[in-house]
């Protein structure tokens, strides 16, 4: 009964659909205008059209859904009425936030404003309760202040309530209690208690989160059950039907709405998890993503097959305090502006081009070139149409607009004007994966690069150059490759407790009784997913930190721990710790922050059939040659051969400089390049070694 | 391998050094052990040239930009640079001797070295929670002269060749009551500057050194010139502008001026801090370095938040200041508590320069930070030295042209984070019982000043508060009609028949166990004339609890009265108020 399994990613132009047949392997790929008023409109299009295609929905065992909608709710401040419960006396955290402002040009911007509380004071109430630092109870909980709330919160009209009170992550009795009541009043309320969310310790980042939580997940849910009724219209089959999340997993439709929060840093997740399937695939576990898009360019890293994680990001100034992939983005993309000030200084963004007016060679009334221009003067970009020709480019648009706007200022000619924007666009992209990689201790020479979205493979390999980045991984479709990652994706829940004590003064065996409440949750919650216990996988962290430090790092440990486990995981702290920064102290005591258990429910793996392998040399793909310049080939353009994407197969082989095009997208393969063609039908642009 | 110096290497140069500074921020805050860095986020990094001028600083700590050079200019007094090898790191503090703005703030300087010479410098700051001194945290408002602020370290060498020098480190640990944390601190900040070098040494290898520096240098003029085409605006002339500081640090109600004549003269600016009052004989006094530093910083505000934080912002201006004077004290003059006069010396240079330029023409902050909360030193049984809880609880932002003022938000030259009370209360023996803001503590006006923020601890144990003080007496002004913001003010015992204020004067106060502390921001001035604020707003401020009724009618003549849970406005009763002159 479950032939397909179906994913649509909502994007910003387009919502890509992904339909993989189990019956034949075979992958359809299908792009549907986006319907920002309603975005359900776009899926049950795209429901329909495959359905008018002969694709029987009652045969789609497996829907996945990459949404926007909790994110836009919060962007553009839709997102429902919330109320506010806070221990009596503390509203100044809502109100403080982290009190200082973000770092960079906020600091010397006199007009500087806080975003706007999404629950003000005026829906605020203050319980009477306290819970103290080992979880004991200062105060006991005041009934009657929770009575004074509901009354206020119906006065105010709420439509949704978020319950933060001090040292619940030690003893949420209170928020409980205040939780049920809320809701015994009014069912119809959307009540979020902190210490459901987010058991963890740092009061203002886990009222942020429960309040935003709050905020989007009435709207998110209206939207969920909405696709319920449009999915269960056409008879899609009911239960599997999955959320992607900022972790990297995703979530059944059944609990999506209950976390919204958790879809709101969701967007690039879908490419980091493609890439880990691929880059598994290839037998090659540490790799960097690479996402280059028209205004922004996403790159994480992922090692022994395991994406970085953070628990900590910011949407539109307010902070989000879940465990999410760890995803570095600049402001750097196809349609990245180049500019050249009063003073003769370039500028590369942040403004871009967007969709409209796009870059000048589009014809569609752009002026300012952008890097997208550069590709096309320096015939990285074909020079003629994009697209399959869908796209005309007009490159003497181009040309023109960086010789008047670029050389002719900087005094430069045409060439070295758009080298120079590319370098430059490079650099900034380059820096972000160093970002992530050196910065933390990895030595990026040893990951694989994996581009894609629009730009990235036209971009990657001369990156990877520069980094001295041996492999570059170039997947078969990269333009809708991070809608493919989402049918890849596991589900996955975090749940955490803090509880702050020295690891010394822990025998394994507190641990274990530690872990063993979460490990019931972990796999109860995995259980009413409808997961069978051999998909439930359980995987326990410790978050441990040096004596005095404010940040931790996280040791995966094996359950239950015997003598001496305890040691070994202070070890690999040490290890950890000098690895990711530089230095360990391994005189120094360690302490436990967090007991965190990541429950995974595996989704059947889906297989695509590899390409068949060449029988033709080749020279059958070769489309022709082009003019293209490569800086280290000196500063004017040289004849280089063009490949067709769809007839190199497995097997194949050349040497770069080469361009390799395709429908939705473009690879530059560098002079110091070599490429071949690997049984799954990637490219494998590998940096020829170089006699010392 | 070199490459020519165009404006495309020049930038490639630029968003590299910025990726550099970037990560020693990072690493310097992953890898803080003391609250003060991991919590509060009072460090900083920066790449240099070999005599001191920045090539690169993370706008953190924008105060930092004139620390750096100087401490480079004390080192090299002391050092020549082939005296210097790889893997030598040195350690400073000294304000005289070096550039620290004061003990607490300990700086790292490592040479870089490429191809077997000295390109420049990296340096990392971060503040201590102790360095010894008159009282826990150091920064004692008792404090005479400098030798009263805690160690005082010229520029010495700390690591040789890749070695931590013990001996060193041992005068140091030695020396504070924190050893574990500022040793930790220190170790991350040597490990952030080791980093940068090794960017910066790639960076060379790459470019060519010579490129990288030619391109500084052109990064410097495109700064400066920047900001010269914006000074070019502004009308010439010359404008006087005054802050005050309530006290001197003995004394409680005699003011410490700031004041300075900017003279704008086609595209320089020429500030005269001259004026300004006498040296202090409490630890009130700032050097030099720092008040450029703080110019920069109105400039930057001014010119463009964009602006690279390197030293083209240096080239534009011109200082004068008065030896012996508070913003140019002789040693040793103390100078621990120099945050003060930074924040109002802050006030002094946007008070002239709103003569000239509109959006100077902001109304006066409340600056809080450890001036008003002074530092809890908590003496356990059994451990001899006591814990040190160093919290920096912000002000307000005064009202803008255009809005209002920013409550509960770090200002200007500082911005400390707020720690958070459960790591407070699971690492401290304390209590909060009290974290809120201080309605109508923003100054009215058409557009109201910011909010301070109200926290109350309880100590647990026999604790120390050590005073230091600043503007409690001193309201934050308002602008252009605007009305002054409310003091801080610091309370024990509120609300208990042993309730009293204390003062900078006070010295440090002993608590005991069950004793409350409550500390109270003052809020930012207002911008405008109070009556002029549309009665709707005045109204959503008093049904978001920002002002109360009573403030409502004495300072806005809107007269709000309850009505059921909610508020409305009285209109006749408003109309007439609003009507009457004066």
């Amino acid at each position: 009964m479950s032939r397909y399994r179906l994913t649509i990613d909502t994007g910003g132009t387009f919502s890509d659909l992904v339909l993989h047949d189990g019956a034949t392997g075979a992958l359809r790929v299908l792009k549907v205008p986006s319907t920002p008023d309603d975005p359900s409109r776009a899926v049950r299009e795209g429901i329909e059209m495959l359905a008018a295609d002969g694709v029987d929905p009652a045969q789609i065992g497996f829907f996945f859904h990459g949404t926007t909608v909790a994110t836009n709710a919060l962007l553009m401040e839709r997102g429902a009425r919330v109320g506010l419960a806070v221990t009596e006396g503390f509203r100044g955290i809502a109100e403080a936030m982290e009190q200082s402002r973000p770092f960079g040009r906020t600091i010397f911007d006199l007009g500087f404003t806080k975003p706007p509380l999404l629950a003000p004071e005026s829906r605020t109430a203050e319980i009477g309760e306290r819970v103290g630092a080992r979880g004991q109870v200062l105060r006991e909980l005041d009934l009657a202040s929770i009575d004074a709330a509901i009354a206020r919160f119906e006065a105010e009209q709420v439509e949704a309530v978020a319950i933060c009170f001090l040292f619940s992550f030690m003893n949420g009795d209170h928020e409980q209690v205040v939780r049920d009541r809320l809701r015994a009043a009014h069912p119809e309320w959307w009540v979020s208690a902190s210490s459901d969310l987010l058991p963890q310790i740092r009061e203002y980042f886990r009222l942020s989160t429960t309040v935003i939580n709050a905020y989007v997940s009435p709207v998110l849910g209206r939207y969920v059950n909405q696709l319920e009724r449009i999915l269960d219209e056409h008879g899609v089959a009911p239960g599997r039907r999955f959320t992607m999340q900022s972790n990297g997993g995703s979530t059944p439709f059944g609990s999506t709405s209950k976390t919204a929060v958790g879809t709101i840093l969701s967007g690039p997740a879908g490419g980091v998890t493609a890439s880990i399937a691929l880059a598994a695939a290839a037998g090659d576990e540490s790799i960097i993503t690479f996402d280059m898009g028209g205004t922004s360019c996403d790159v994480a890293l992922i090692q022994g097959g395991v994406p970085a994680m953070t628990t900590h990001g910011k949407v539109a100034g307010r902070d989000v305090a879940l465990p999410m992939l760890d995803i570095n983005t600049v402001s750097a993309g196809g349609g990245t502006l180049a500019t050249v000030d009063a003073h003769g200084a370039l500028h590369l963004g942040p403004e871009s081009a967007g969709a409209v007016p796009g870059p000048v060679c589009y014809g569609r009334g752009g002026t300012i070139p952008s890097v997208t221009d550069a590709d096309v003067v320096l015939g990285y970009l074909n020079p003629v149409a994009l697209l399959g020709g869908a796209l005309a480019i007009d490159a003497a648009a181009a040309e023109r607009s960086i010789r008047e706007r670029v050389a002719e200022p900087l005094g430069v000619d045409l060439w070295r004007a758009a080298t120079g924007i590319v370098r430059v666009v490079n650099v900034t992209m380059a820096e972000a994966i160093k970002a992530i990689s050196t910065n933390r201790g990895h030595d990026v020479r040893g990951f694989t690069l994996v581009p894609f979205g629009g730009a990235g493979p036209v971009h990657a390999c001369q990156i990877a150059v520069d980094l001295g980045i041996r492999t570059v991984l170039v997947p078969r479709t990269p333009g809708v490759f991070s809608a493919q990652g989402l049918m890849l994706s596991t589900v996955k829940h975090d749940h955490v407790r803090s509880r702050l004590e020295p690891l010394l003064g822990l025998a394994e065996a507190d641990v274990n009784a530690r872990f063993q409440a979460l490990l019931a949750e972990a796999d109860a919650g995995l259980a009413d997913d409808g997961f069978v216990p051999a998909d439930r996988q359980l995987r326990p962290l410790l978050e441990l930190r040096y004596a005095g430090q404010g940040y931790e790092l996280a040791v995966p440990v094996t359950l239950p721990l015997g003598p001496g486990d305890l040691d070994r995981c202070r070890e690999r702290f040490d290890d950890l710790h000098a690895r990711q920064h530089g230095h360990a102290a391994p005189d120094q005591p360690v302490e436990v922050v967090n007991y965190r258990v990541e429950a995974i429910g595996l989704v059947p793996p889906v297989t695509v059939p590899d390409p068949a392998p060449a029988t033709e040399p080749v020279e059958s793909a070769l489309a022709g040659h082009r003019p293209v310049l490569f800086p280290s080939l000196g500063d004017r353009p040289v004849d280089v051969p063009v490949y067709e994407r769809a007839r190199l197969l497995p097997g194949h082989a050349f040497a770069g400089p080469a361009i390799v095009e395709q429908y939705d997208a473009t690879t530059v393969v560098c002079p110091e390049q070599d490429v071949t063609v690997d049984a799954r039908g990637n490219l494998v642009v590998t940096l020829r070694e170089v006699p010392a | 391998m070199s490459e020519r110096l165009d404006a495309i290497t020049v930038e490639v140069v630029n968003q590299s050094v910025a990726g550099i500074v970037q990560e020693m921020q990072n690493a310097l805050f992953a890898t803080g052990y003391s609250t003060v860095i991991r919590e509060s986020h009072d460090a900083s990094g920066a790449i240099m040239t070999a005599d001191g001028r920045v090539i690169a600083q993370h706008t953190v700590l924008p105060i930092h930009l004139g620390a750096f050079p100087a401490c480079v200019e004390g080192l090299l007094r002391r050092y020549s640079l082939d005296e210097m090898a790889p893997g030598d790191a040195f350690v400073v503090n000294h304000p005289y001797l070096g550039g620290s703005p004061h003990a607490s703030d300990m700086a790292i300087i490592t040479p870089i070295f490429v191809d077997g010479t000295i390109f420049g410098f990296a340096g990392s700051m971060a503040h201590k929670p102790d360095i010894g001194g008159l009282a826990p945290g150091s920064n004692s408002g008792a404090s005479r002269e400098l030798f009263h602020d805690g160690l005082m370290v010229p520029p010495v060498r700390f690591w040789a060749a890749g070695v931590l020098i013990r001996e060193v480190e041992a005068i140091i640990e030695a020396n504070t009551r924190t050893p574990e944390l500022v040793v930790g601190d220190l170790r991350g900040q040597v490990g952030a500057t080791f980093l940068a070098a090794d960017r910066v040494q790639r960076l060379c290898a790459r470019l060519g050194r010579a490129t990288v520096l030619a391109a500084a240098e052109r990064l410097f003029d495109v700064t400066a010139e920047r900001i010269r085409s914006v000074i070019r605006s502004w009308p010439d002339g010359e404008y006087a502008g005054e802050a005050t500081l309530h006290n001197d640090g003995v004394e409680d109600g005699r003011p410490v001026h700031a004041r300075v004549r900017v003279r704008i003269e086609g595209d320089r600016l020429h500030a005269d801090f001259s004026e300004s009052s006498d040296q202090t004989a409490g630890p009130y006094n700032i050097r030099p370095d720092l008040v450029r530093a703080v110019t920069y910083y109105v400039l930057k505000c001014l010119a463009g938040p964009d602006l690279p934080s390197n030293h083209g912002l240096a080239m534009v201006v011109d200082t004068v200041f008065r030896d012996g004077s508070v913003l140019s004290p002789r040693s040793p003059a103390p100078v621990n508590t120099y945050i003060a006069m930074a924040l109002v010396t802050t006030e002094a240079l946007f008070d002239a320069l709103a003569n000239a330029v509109p959006g100077a023409r902001i109304a006066h902050s409340s600056h809080g930070g450890a001036l008003v909360t002074g530092t809890l030193s908590h003496f356990l049984p059994g451990r001899g030295a006591p814990l040190v809880m160093y919290e920096i609880l912000a002000g307000a932002m005064g009202a803008r042209p255009n809005s209002d003022g920013v409550s509960a938000t770090s200002v200007h030259v500082r911005n400390a984070a707020i720690t958070s009370i459960e790591i407070l209360e699971t690492e401290f023996p304390v209590e909060v019982v009290r974290f809120d803001l201080a309605a109508d503590s923003g100054g009215p006006g058409r557009w109201r000043g910011g909010l301070g923020l109200v926290r109350e601890y309880r100590a647990l144990g026999r604790s120390r508060r050590v005073a230091r003080g600043g503007r409690e007496l001193t309201p934050p002004p308002g602008r252009d009609g605007g009305l002054p913001g409310r003091s801080s003010r610091v309370v024990l015992n509120p609300r208990t028949d042993r309730e009293r204020p204390v003062t900078a004067r006070d010295g440090n106060v002993e608590l005991e166990a069950g004793d409350v502390i409550r500390y109270e921001l003052g809020g930012g001035g207002g911008f405008g004339d109070p009556l002029a604020r549309p009665a709707a707003e005045v109204l959503a401020d008093v049904h978001e609890g920002y002002v109360t009724p009573g403030a409502a009618r004495a300072d806005y003549a809107v007269v709000v009265v309850a009505d059921g849970l909610a508020w409305r406005i009285d209109e006749a009763a408003t109309a007439a108020l609003r009507a009457r002159p004066g």
